[in-house]
């Protein structure tokens, strides 16, 4: 999945909620075996830039929430009135 | 002015732990602790992802102990991460936990001896001497580094009875205090001045920590809810003459603890009451734990501590003492 044309997709005013949000997702998940080191250590990285609201920090934390906690994350898009992003992502999920 | 530190447990994976770490930075605190114990992962590695992250807080772990680790691997350790974070590391130690050690068949002798000697080993080794040590506990042969270490380590001592807490004054850079409670926390900090007195010092040339069981939420149901299980596990170790000072009840004390014994989770968390939450821990809204940490301070603390459980979701517990109680004690 191209998780930088995904947030293309995403209104910029949106941002900074999705990645609230998303962060919320990955912290609380219980599945924090599925998260790979080097995805962790990017989040962590754009964490300590204060760039996980810019366009590649959002990047990385939709691929390990979509990891993490897929039908959250994909809930989330349809609580935030992105209904084609959460389409999108489904149809990417079950390609 | 007050410094507030966080403790985090390793039992959450690396990257959980560092980005509450980056957070807690951002957000005013001043000293991240992480515990050691072997059944959670390694504090020294955590501790080096800290390093990495982080950019100004110190910190180190809160605490270790010598029986597990010889104080020289501590110090190797210790100086290793002074290099990739230089003036911001502090060690924390004590004499550790029983039960913890009784489980690998390792026997706490001797503690206030052995922590004493770890830290005069410590001390020297890290300085650059060549150690040769004839302790009670620790002996040394002629044990240097091949390396050069920099600068001074600054040690912690993590202590709860009078004895240490008194050690911890005469010979530490800073005292970890276990406890919550003022009248507690009041009674550590006159034993941690005798130390003081002892060596010569002022109370305030040594840095002195309430290290406690936190728990903040706007919702006070949802903060003692949090606060339970870690109060449960505080009540069930706690010796007779401390719950009597708080005026619990031994033999409910008792109950809490067979439960626990028992892995009857419901039972355990259920027979904590209030008078022991408000006993063995900092717990409430935003108001109410200032008015805690303010009645703490008047025993004479330079440094708060916010252990678990934090809150009943960290991320938002940080934000509440970032954004609430931190500002409130720098105004």
């Amino acid at each position: 999945m191209d998780y930088r044309k995904l947030v293309e997709l995403i209104p910029i005013g949106k941002w900074g909620a999705l990645s609230d949000k998303l962060v919320d997702f990955i912290l609380t998940s219980k599945n924090d075996e599925k998260m790979s080191s080097q995805l962790a250590n990017t989040i962590l990285h754009h964490w300590q830039q204060s760039v996980l609201k810019s366009e590649t920090g959002l990047a990385a934390l939709l691929e390990a929430a979509l990891l993490l906690e897929p039908e959250k994350t994909i809930n989330a898009f349809g609580e935030l009135q992105m209904e084609n992003v959460a389409e999108q992502i489904k149809a990417e999920l079950e390609s | 002015m007050v410094k507030f530190g966080i403790e985090f447990v390793p039992r959450e994976p690396y990257w959980k732990i560092i980005y509450y770490a980056v957070q807690a930075e951002m957000g005013g605190f001043s000293n991240l602790w992480i515990t050691d114990h072997f059944n959670n992962r390694n504090v020294y590695v955590t501790l080096t992802a800290a390093a990495i992250y982080t950019n100004k807080i110190t910190f180190g772990p809160g605490v270790t102990n010598p029986y597990m680790v010889n104080p020289v691997f501590t110090a190797q350790a210790m100086a290793t991460l002074n290099e990739l974070a230089p003036g911001r590391v502090v060690l924390g130690i004590g004499a550790g936990d029983k039960t913890t050690l009784e489980s690998v068949g390792v026997e706490m002798e001797k503690p206030l001896k052995a922590v004493q000697e770890a830290i005069d080993i410590f001390r020297k080794i890290t300085s650059g001497e060549s150690v040769v040590y004839s302790g009670e506990v620790f002996k040394t042969a002629g044990a240097k580094f091949l390396f050069k270490p920099r600068g001074t380590i600054p040690v912690y001592v993590g202590a709860q009875g009078p004895k240490m807490l008194e050690f911890a004054g005469k010979m530490g850079d800073g005292v970890l205090i276990n406890a919550c409670h003022p009248k507690d926390v009041e009674y550590a900090v006159s034993c941690v001045k005798e130390g003081v007195k002892a060596a010569g010092k002022k109370l305030n040339e040594i840095d002195v920590a309430a290290y406690t069981s936190f728990s903040v939420h706007e919702d006070i149901k949802k903060a003692n809810k949090a606060a339970v299980p870690v109060v449960s596990f505080i009540v069930a170790g706690s010796p007779p003459q401390v719950l009597e000072r708080h005026g619990i009840d031994v033999k409910k004390a008792e109950e809490i603890k067979e439960a626990l014994k028992a892995n009857d989770w419901g039972r355990a968390f259920g027979g904590v009451t209030p008078e022991m939450i408000n006993a063995f821990s900092v717990c409430g809204t935003p108001d109410m734990c200032i008015e805690r940490i303010a009645e703490l301070l008047k025993s004479g603390i330079s440094q708060f501590v916010v252990g678990s459980p934090i809150g009943a979701n960290v991320k938002e517990a940080i934000n509440l003492i970032s954004e609430k109680i931190i500002p409130h004690f720098r105004t």
